[in-house]
């Protein structure tokens, strides 16, 4: 699915002041999406993901700062756009689907004059135009009885097709980039299937970029065909979807795949494999590498610096100094017995 | 060949608790610090008034009667805010009119936080026919205009200081019921509640220590605007006459007595204006603060 | 009798929606449970919203009651037992760590609460309990004097199992206790679990909509739908060969995060019906994509008694004696 590049992320760093201190949430993060394809950015809470897609769409809150080498949309340098400019852009070019339904459509107004609102703010286009154009998008993401829809309140609607709305409602202005922030996890796992179903279909037929952040890896498995890795702010491994997958290169990463029951593979009743502690604070500089502490593999050299990200051929890139063949098999399990 | 991360024996820091943070954070707020230090201000000046001054707020020297203050000309340091038209220092009915004050505000607002809360726990914690009945209560109490039923309770009972902390005690509760009723509800609903009907606690402990402990920051904001709200009221039924009578001392008072020399002697009425003034204005500045810091900023 | 330690027998809960003005309507969040958990059994009970679990649930703490039919802990009805009595039989574990313990306490106070309100020991040995229970679930020791807000996600669930455990229930329900953790903390959390199912064992009941983990962790499972139990028996086997096509469309939904996972596509038809107005006949059939003429009219009974399942025409059946199996 490669095709020419729509979105280039280069250094994104998001600052938050607090009190005596400043958060370093997102560090020095590179991202980049092309035609057709999906990248997902997985990590668990407190890796940046959501405030990476925030400072991308330009909606970080007030007290963040960000700074960054590069965006570009398209060949448009985002870096110093102006919030006219942003404003310009998202849900026209850039359109985001948010995690959960219930708090993304906003409850006061009925669905057909949300999606009117849409086209009207990024298109000069008559009323009944918008809703011609609403209907066929409610009618795309195989939402019954549409013309009823479009009078209808949010609260009104299930969470699965208030989410398929929402997935209207992003396509309205045929954007080139959708930014799915956890688009299914407030889902039921039926619906789940047919959500992820109906996003890829949509990106087949018309080419969107599609950024999926998310912390299930089985959602990962099935819709992307990159895979970004965060962990504490940073890119920590990046590669093709089944690539990383089946050989996975960071020990977060590989500590990820093996927590996970897998019904048929993991046995039952055996104990699943875990990551001690938990993720640490993100506060000034990186004077080593930020998984140190959690990592069955670390000796002293990994406290001597920050990690930098490596590439290792086949566009798998990697952040740990430890290559494979220095890695001791036997280490996660040591590391379980001694937690 | 894990690296051992922190080898220090870890501890805990106790200074973290809910209340302590909030503490910490309200000595941060610039509101609070002005707010708290005028109000402690006026409590001191009050609590030492015979101390400051060697004057008897209520014995009349007819010979001295509308002595200017110490600023304008013919001013002396014996009398140092002047005199009234009874000749009664006027700095000595200062700072015995600020007991009054803080006295009715204090004692108004416990006999109304007492109604108040316990009636708004009862509707938010209940629901259902116990909240149609205490709304309905509220909704009565409000049609209520607290300044004409005092007078008129005044009028019939006749007015002491005790009358009126009790009078404005039950009338001013109902912004309790209404804020602990929506606090108790958003807390109700919270799994902990669950929780602990589920270990068998009795439905008074549930309230005591699940519930309440997790209102006080509504409360709080709550018992602030009302202490202001008292303090005025009072204020203005002594101005009426209605309250406070001679020979004790209130601010209100003062302000009627010195209401017919509005333009001669504007000094006399600015006095104890100012100082209604500032105090209420310290106690909002307080209430300002706390409910800046007991606003939920998001997750810990 | 003497083995079960839970009996549900036709267990009803409905409720009445709508104010004073609207038309009254019915919501059947549970339409004739029977369920019967044995001694050191672990439960799992699956579904999605709307399928009643966490209305079983809140029946099982004794937080609602159930419209009709009986529930039987250890031979006696539950509403038998007292506010203290039923306090010691069953205990729960929540989804939100976040929401389940009181920010006010420390959570010293909040694993000793059940102790506290019962007057059992004194401070100092309920303190000891404390520390005791602290160590099984693996929460360090110094935490003890902490307030909620300085723990972690994965640190606070644990406390929440702790306070669960320190009375010695019979009954431990579990209503997606991971669900809300990072991927990470809920392998821990799971560990926990099956580490002290069996040097306890307890008895547990396990809801969560993550098929995943209730495979590994419960001995039985028990598929929910809009209020009704679907299917029934053990793990493996309903993995393996399930016979109600929502099961079937329930473990096929289960996304893999292995290379060359696809997107399954799960033939569901329509939407999600409403517990308001529960389609007639059988619950599943305007979804069903091997539905029949008669699975609209007739509501299909529960067969099979360890192996169960409620459907017209089961899948994977072995039996020649069923016609029309579909496939």
């Amino acid at each position: 699915m490669r095709g020419e590049p729509i979105l280039e992320v280069k250094g994104l760093q998001v600052e938050i002041p607090v009190e005596g201190a400043v958060l370093r949430p997102v560090r020095g993060v590179d991202l980049s999406v092309s035609r057709g394809e999906t990248v997902a950015v997985v990590g668990e809470s407190g890796c940046g993901k959501s405030l990476t897609a925030l400072a991308i769409m330009g909606l970080l809150p007030r007290a963040a700062r960000y700074t960054c080498e590069r965006i570009t949309l398209k060949g448009e340098a985002l870096t110093n756009a102006s919030p006219r400019r942003w404003r310009q852009l998202r849900g026209d070019r850039i359109a985001m689907i948010f995690q959960d339904p219930m708090t993304a459509l906003d409850p006061c107004y009925r669905i057909g004059d949300q999606m009117r609102e849409i086209l009207q703010q990024h298109r000069r286009i008559s009323s009944q135009a918008a809703r011609e154009r609403s209907l066929e998008l409610l009618r795309k993401v195989g939402i019954p009885s549409p013309e009823e829809r479009l009078s209808q309140f949010p609260h009104q609607l299930s969470g699965g097709l208030r989410q398929r709305v929402m997935i209207a409602m992003a396509l309205l202005c045929e954007p080139e980039l959708i930014i799915a922030d956890e688009p299914t996890t407030a889902l039921d796992v039926t619906i789940q299937a047919q959500i992820l179903r109906l996003l890829r279909e949509i990106q087949r037929d018309t080419g969107i970029g599609l950024i999926l952040i998310t912390h299930d890896l089985g959602v990962v498995a099935g819709m992307a065909d990159r895979i970004v890795v965060m962990y504490g702010g940073e890119v920590v491994e990046v590669g093709a979807c089944d690539d990383i997958l089946s050989r996975p290169l960071h020990p977060y990463t590989e500590g990820l795949m093996r927590s996970i029951p897998v019904p048929g593979q993991t046995k039952r009743g055996d104990l699943l494999g875990f990551i001690p502690g938990i993720v640490p604070r993100q506060v000034g500089e990186r004077t080593r590498c930020g998984f140190i502490d959690r990592c069955p593999y670390a000796v002293e050299s990994c406290a001597t610096g920050p990690v930098p990200l490596s590439a290792v051929g086949n566009g798998r890139e990697v952040r740990c100094a430890i290559p494979a063949e220095k890695r001791d098999p036997q280490a996660w399990n040591r590391l379980a017995e001694a937690s | 060949m894990t690296v051992a991360a922190n080898s220090a024996a870890p501890t805990i820091d106790r200074s973290m608790s809910p209340g302590r943070v909030a503490l910490r954070r309200a000595l941060r707020h610039g509101s609070f610090w002005v707010g708290g230090f005028i109000l402690l201000a006026i409590t001191i000046a009050a609590i030492l008034a015979p101390v400051l001054t060697h004057h008897d707020p209520t014995a009349q020297d007819l010979a001295r009667r509308f002595l200017p203050p110490i600023w304008a000309d013919k001013g002396s340091w014996e009398h140092i805010l002047g005199t009234d038209n009874l000749g009664r220092d006027y700095l000595a009915r200062l700072l015995y009119g600020a007991r009054i004050s803080l006295i009715i505000g204090l004692f108004t607002v416990l006999i109304s936080g007492v109604i108040g809360t316990a009636l708004g726990v009862a509707a938010g914690y209940w629901g259902g026919w116990v909240d149609l009945i205490i709304n309905f209560v509220v909704t009565i109490r409000l049609t209520l205009p607290v300044v004409l039923v005092a007078l008129v309770v005044v009028a019939l009972i006749g007015s002491s200081l005790s009358l009126m902390i009790v009078v404005i005690g039950l009338l001013l509760w109902d912004r309790f019921a209404i804020v602990v009723r929506s606090a108790t509800q958003q807390v109700a609903q919270r799994e902990f509640i669950i929780a602990a009907r589920t270990i068998g606690s009795s439905t008074g402990r549930i309230l005591l220590k699940e519930i309440l402990p997790n209102i006080t920051g509504p409360l709080i904001v709550v018992a602030s605007i009302e202490f202001a709200h008292a303090i005025l009221l009072e204020a203005a039924l002594s101005f009426l006459g209605l309250g406070v009578q001679p020979p004790e001392v209130s601010w209100g008072l003062m302000v009627s007595e010195a209401k017919t020399q509005l333009l001669f002697r504007p000094w006399m009425v600015a006095i104890p204006g100012a100082a209604l003034v500032a105090l209420i204005f310290a106690i909002n500045l307080i209430g300002d603060a706390i409910r800046d810091v007991t606003t939920p900023e998001g997750r810990a | 009798m003497t083995n079960d330690v839970l009996i549900m027998r036709g267990v009803t809960r409905e409720y009445a929606v709508g104010g004073p003005f609207a038309k009254k309507k019915t919501l059947k969040a549970l339409r004739g449970i029977d369920l019967t958990v044995s001694r050191g059994q672990t439960l799992g009970l699956v579904g999605e919203s709307g399928c009643g679990k966490s209305t079983l649930a809140k029946i099982l703490l004794g937080v609602e009651e159930p419209t009709a039919g009986t529930v039987l802990v250890d031979g006696r009805p539950l509403n038998s037992y007292d506010r203290l009595e039923r306090a010691k039989l069953i205990q729960p574990v929540f989804q939100d760590p976040y929401s389940s313990l009181n920010p006010r306490m420390t959570v010293e106070a909040i694993i000793s609460a059940p102790l506290a309100v019962r007057g059992v020991g004194t401070r100092a040995s309920r303190r000891k309990r404390v520390e005791e229970l602290a160590a099984e679930v693996g929460l360090p020791r110094h935490l003890v004097d902490a307030y909620p807000s300085q723990l972690s996600g994965g640190q606070r669930q644990r406390v929440a199992i702790a306070r669960a455990l320190i009375g010695e229930p019979k009954i431990l329900i579990c209503d997606e206790p991971t669900s809300a953790l990072d991927v990470s903390v809920q392998s821990q959390i799971l560990n926990l679990l099956h580490r002290l199912k069996q040097e306890l064992n307890l008895t547990m009941i396990l809801i969560s909509h993550n098929l995943a983990v209730v495979h590994h962790l419960a001995d039985e499972v028990a598929v929910m739908y809009l209020g009704q139990i679907v299917e029934r028996g053990p793990s493996e086997e309903i993995f393996e060969r399930p016979h109600h096509p929502y099961t079937d469309a329930l473990l096929k939904a289960v996304l893999i995060p292995r290379p060359g996972s696809r997107l399954p596509d799960l033939g569901l038809q329509a939407e999600f019906p409403s517990p308001l107005n529960p389609p007639s006949g059988c619950a599943f059939h305007p979804r069903c994509p091997y539905a029949q003429a008669d699975c609209s009219r007739i509501a299909p009974a529960t067969r099979g008694e360890q192996r169960s399942y409620r459907c017209h025409y089961p899948l994977n059946l072995v039996e020649a004696s069923l016609t029309s199996a579909a496939s």
